[in-house]
């Protein structure tokens, strides 16, 4: 582990947005690999690339990937592929992304689902160079997919089938279809929506934590300023070198944290962690946290996040016994 | 918020070298630790460089530690073979990354060898282009194997130097994988995971696609790359049922095709193995002529018709 460099990328939003607001021809992300399962919910498979989320998207006639991180504010484009200031627009003679899913027999329906639901309307997004993602992880990176987007659908990420779930829902937050899930939810959770992250409670050690389930990290972080007892739970393994924010060097020690439990009935790990000063982490999640769970917590649990209703299902693995 | 591990490495290589660390067996890593391979450890977070031979360190317990389970000196321990070896199985399906991964070997929960010589699979630790003087193994589900399930043939070009083979299965490596020369063209057969890879061939510097492969997929230059898609065996099994005349499995690999796949009858119910891409896919036994679930299966999804299927994994 004392190899390797971290890198830490504190993403700040600037106010360069672009606005994507075609009344009669909207913008949709198009994901050729989707499975349309009724008329307000898709499947989309996705791949792990260094424990990051990724699916396949075509988005204004760029063929590339989108990450989806529940820790960002709103839609990330890559400014290498879309230029700051260029507005959204695009004809509709132009739109030719759909006429390649001909071969599948419900291409009429998933066009449809795409234009009308997953259509970028009044949506603000940051432009962002994140061409150094690109190198490091040796991808088409075309931007990235964060709560802005995500809030309108009931999200279920399954690490075990590698798909990502979304299912329209209405205000109250009760899906518009009806027949989405054939597995039964095992557990159900309410947590924190504080701006856009999503803020669960939980005990280490019988003490309080708040923690934010972030599907953007690759590995969980604990505050070093948390409670002592808090931190008996944490057995460390190495120390790292990190590479912060404006390049400045930290030392932080990564190890595993254990006796980490939602209530009575769930816990869960023990989950590969580092730990750091999360103070500027806090800033861009608009709220205090303990710490920062992401795809090591989702590995155990088949998650699907409500961010209406604030509420956490889960779906038992084949792999991971509660 | 997205916390990036990235870490900058350079794979030196030269031919012929020899893979060290690890083999892959059917769905199986194997790791390999023979301490006649290694002449130097490492030790505390200084890195304090000893030979081994002047330490004489008694192995009392050898840990593959890696990317893959957080550089972690006492979990994954592994069995002793003989006097010089040791090894630990994994399963291939516990590796949830897509492309490859660093690892060491730990003696004792404390000194970590440090790997040298005529190593393909190294892989130097470097920050900000300055070495760090330490090396990884590196491991990656592709390997250029003989019996592999990947055969690719490049027609002519007799009077190229050098032709690589550079695909999504080694992050688009330009060096690793050199094709060797025959009579007709060149030839490398590897051994893939299950997935669907993009590939080109590098003659010379130049990039070119697959000519005898008509499966292309646009990339994100205006060119072509080149498509193959490594499937892999599934066993689907169904127990009991006994007095039934005929089981078939049908699913959305066959098309829901109601005779396409008969089951055979085995002491304990009933068994197919078929060759699927990977991914996921829905399925159904028809058991005379009624369609039910996999019973042993949790998993299961609904179609967009609102019907229910069982639902499988190929990785």
């Amino acid at each position: 582990m004392r190899k390797l460099i971290f890198t830490t990328l504190v993403f700040f939003f600037s106010t360069d947005f672009i606005w994507a607001n075609e009344e009669e021809n909207p913008i949709g992300i198009l994901f050729p690999q989707a499975e349309f399962l009724n008329h307000y919910t898709a499947r989309i498979p996705f791949k792990v690339i260094d424990q990051l989320i990724v699916v396949e998207a075509e988005f204004l006639n760029k063929k590339g990937n989108f990450i989806i991180d529940t820790g960002a504010e709103r839609l990330i484009l890559n400014k290498v592929h879309f230029p700051k200031g260029k507005r959204l627009t695009k004809k509709r003679k132009e739109m030719t992304g759909v006429t390649r899913i001909v071969d599948q027999p419900y291409e009429r329906k998933l066009s449809e689902f795409i234009l009308h639901n997953l259509n970028l309307k009044n949506k603000k997004s940051d432009v962002i160079d994140l061409s150094h993602i690109e190198k490091s992880k040796k991808m088409h990176l075309l931007g990235i997919i964060g709560y802005n987007i995500l809030k309108d659908y009931e999200v279920f990420i399954d690490l075990y089938l590698n798909q990502i779930t979304l299912s329209r829902v209405d205000k109250r937050g009760n899906k518009l279809d009806d027949k989405v899930y054939a597995e039964e939810v095992s557990d159900t959770l309410d947590f924190d929506l504080r701006k856009h992250t999503i803020v669960v409670s939980g005990f280490v050690n019988n003490e309080k934590v708040r923690f934010a389930l972030d599907t953007g990290a690759e590995f969980n972080q604990l505050n070093k300023k948390i409670d002592k007892k808090i931190l008996e739970k944490f057995r460390p393994i190495k120390h790292l070198s990190m590479v912060g924010a404006g390049n400045k060097k930290i030392r932080v020690l990564a190890g595993k944290l254990y006796d980490f439990r939602l209530n009575e009935r769930i816990g869960v790990g023990p989950m590969y962690t580092i730990v750091t000063n999360l103070r500027k982490m806090s800033e861009a999640y608009g709220t205090y946290v303990d710490g920062v769970i992401g795809y090591e917590f989702l590995k155990y649990k088949r998650t699907i996040i409500n961010y209406k209703k604030e509420k956490l299902y889960f779906i038992k693995s084949p792999i991971f016994s509660p | 918020m997205i916390l990036f591990l990235t870490f900058c490495i350079s794979v030196s290589l030269f031919a012929q070298k020899k893979t060290q660390g690890y083999r892959i067996e059917g769905d199986e890593v194997v790791f390999v630790f023979d301490k006649r391979d290694y002449k130097e450890v490492t030790h505390g977070l200084s890195q304090h460089r000893k030979s081994i031979d002047d330490t004489a360190i008694a192995i009392e317990m050898i840990a593959v530690a890696g990317k893959f389970n957080n550089w972690s000196e006492d979990e994954w321990i592994m069995t002793k073979i003989d006097e010089n070896r040791y090894e630990l199985r994994k399963k291939m399906a516990d590796f949830t990354d897509e492309f490859s991964w660093e690892f060491k070997f730990v003696i004792n929960e404390e000194y970590w060898a440090e790997p040298e010589g005529d190593i393909e699979n190294l892989s130097k630790a470097k920050r900000k282009g300055k070495d760090l003087n330490v090396y990884n193994l590196k491991m990656y589900t592709a390997y250029i194997s003989e019996n592999g399930n990947a055969k690719f043939f490049l027609k002519g070009y007799q009077q190229a130097e050098k032709v690589i083979l550079s695909g999504s299965f080694n992050k688009w490596n330009e060096e690793l994988f050199e094709m060797k020369k025959a009579e007709d063209g060149w030839y490398l057969t590897l051994q893939l995971r299950p997935d669907v890879y993009e590939y080109k061939f590098i003659v010379d510097n130049i990039w070119i696609t697959d000519e005898a492969n008509p499966n292309q997929k646009e990339n994100e230059f205006g060119g072509y790359n080149s498509l193959i898609d490594i499937k892999a065996y599934y066993t689907f099994t169904l127990s009991g049922y006994k007095d039934a005349k005929n089981v078939m499995l049908a699913g959305s690999f066959n098309d829901w095709s109601k005779d396409g796949f008969k089951m055979s009858k085995t002491e304990e119910g009933w068994e197919i193995s078929i060759l699927l891409s990977s991914g996921k896919h829905q399925y159904k036994f028809i058991v005379d002529q009624d369609w039910i679930l996999d019973p042993n299966n949790p998993i299961k999804e609904y179609d967009y018709k609102g019907n229910v299927n069982s639902v499988c994994m190929v990785r």
